[in-house]
């Protein structure tokens, strides 16, 4: 698979990487499942122990009933058709059918699972995740000056809102969708008519 | 040279965890960022919070202090049992010439 973008590189000595790290840093839409990441599936079939979950890739990933924190063989975790959920993946390769779980290595959720009612979900580009997850974004810091909101990324592009109200909600949506083609300072300009308001 | 081929981009750009929730919307979840990015910085700081026990130490030690006799009690075959029983009721040592409380094994004398 070829790919055209920018390289980047990062020298070695960061706290968490070994040695330098490089890579190309591209623009996409499509996401492909990539093992250890998180994300947001839709939950689309309940077959055989397992549920079926969109993620946006070319498979469905499986999502055992047993891979929730506090669930047993008799304890069944309590998700049903079209309910969200944020997992990660614990295997995925081209030859397999990508394999989630809502539990990470020490057997906690920290965060995972079900996503609660109300709340928006819609997809983005996965280059604008990456801008948002990055440690200092200026995007977020800004939007959480706004109003108190609630806010799930996932890697494959899809993100999660939700805040008091469906107005705010909407708004919030809206700026982070139109904030991939616009530069910082019509960003600010935007904000800026927002907080008036 | 060792290349190692990542296909995530987690390790490349040291990206946050994806949860967030600003001006406390969700407490839970502001706790768990400040955890989880807590993590990415050098030192993991150890979460130092004793758990807060329904009983306290005191009262454990204590209980444990009886426990212990009352369950080592039950174990005790008979014959232990009524030399306790013995120990118990008087104080004194016996004013009777001592009989062995455990009568031990006597190899049979030719």
């Amino acid at each position: 698979v070829t790919k055209c973008g920018l390289l980047r590189h990062r020298q070695a000595g960061g706290g968490a990487a070994a040695g330098g790290a490089y890579w190309v840093d591209s623009q996409q839409k499509r996401y492909v499942p990539v093992g250890g990441d998180h994300v947001i599936g839709i939950v689309t079939a309940t077959a055989g122990g397992a549920f079926k979950v969109d993620v946006g890739g070319s498979e469905q990933a499986s999502l055992s009933y047993l891979a929730f924190e506090g669930a047993t063989k008799r304890n069944r975790p309590n998700v049903q058709v079209g309910d969200l959920i944020y997992g990660q993946f614990l295997v995925a390769n081209k030859d397999m059918e990508p394999e989630m779980v809502c539990i990470d290595s020490s057997g906690r959720s920290s965060g995972m699972g079900i996503i609660g009612q109300d709340g928006f979900l819609f997809k983005v580009s996965l280059g604008l995740i990456r801008k948002l997850l990055a440690p200092k974004c200026e995007i977020i810091q800004e939007l959480s000056q706004l109003y108190p909101f609630e806010l799930v990324l996932g890697m494959n592009g899809r993100i999660w809102v939700k805040a008091k109200t469906v107005q705010q909600t909407l708004i919030i949506v809206n700026i982070l969708e139109a904030c991939e083609h616009m530069s910082a300072e019509q960003r600010r300009q935007a904000l800026a008519k927002l907080s008036g308001n | 040279s060792f290349i190692i081929e990542e296909r995530s981009f987690m390790p490349c750009e040291d990206l946050l965890y994806g949860r967030m929730s600003f001006k406390g919307f969700n407490p839970e979840i502001e706790k768990l960022m400040i955890q989880m990015n807590s993590r990415c910085k050098e030192e993991e700081i150890q979460v130092d919070d004793k758990m807060e026990a329904d009983v306290s130490d005191e009262e454990m030690a204590r209980r444990y202090e009886t426990l212990v006799g009352t369950i080592g009690k039950k174990f005790l075959r008979k014959r232990d049992q009524r030399v306790l029983q013995d120990e118990d009721e008087d104080g004194n040592s016996n004013t009777r010439p001592s009989k062995k409380a455990k009568k031990k094994f006597l190899k049979p004398q030719d």
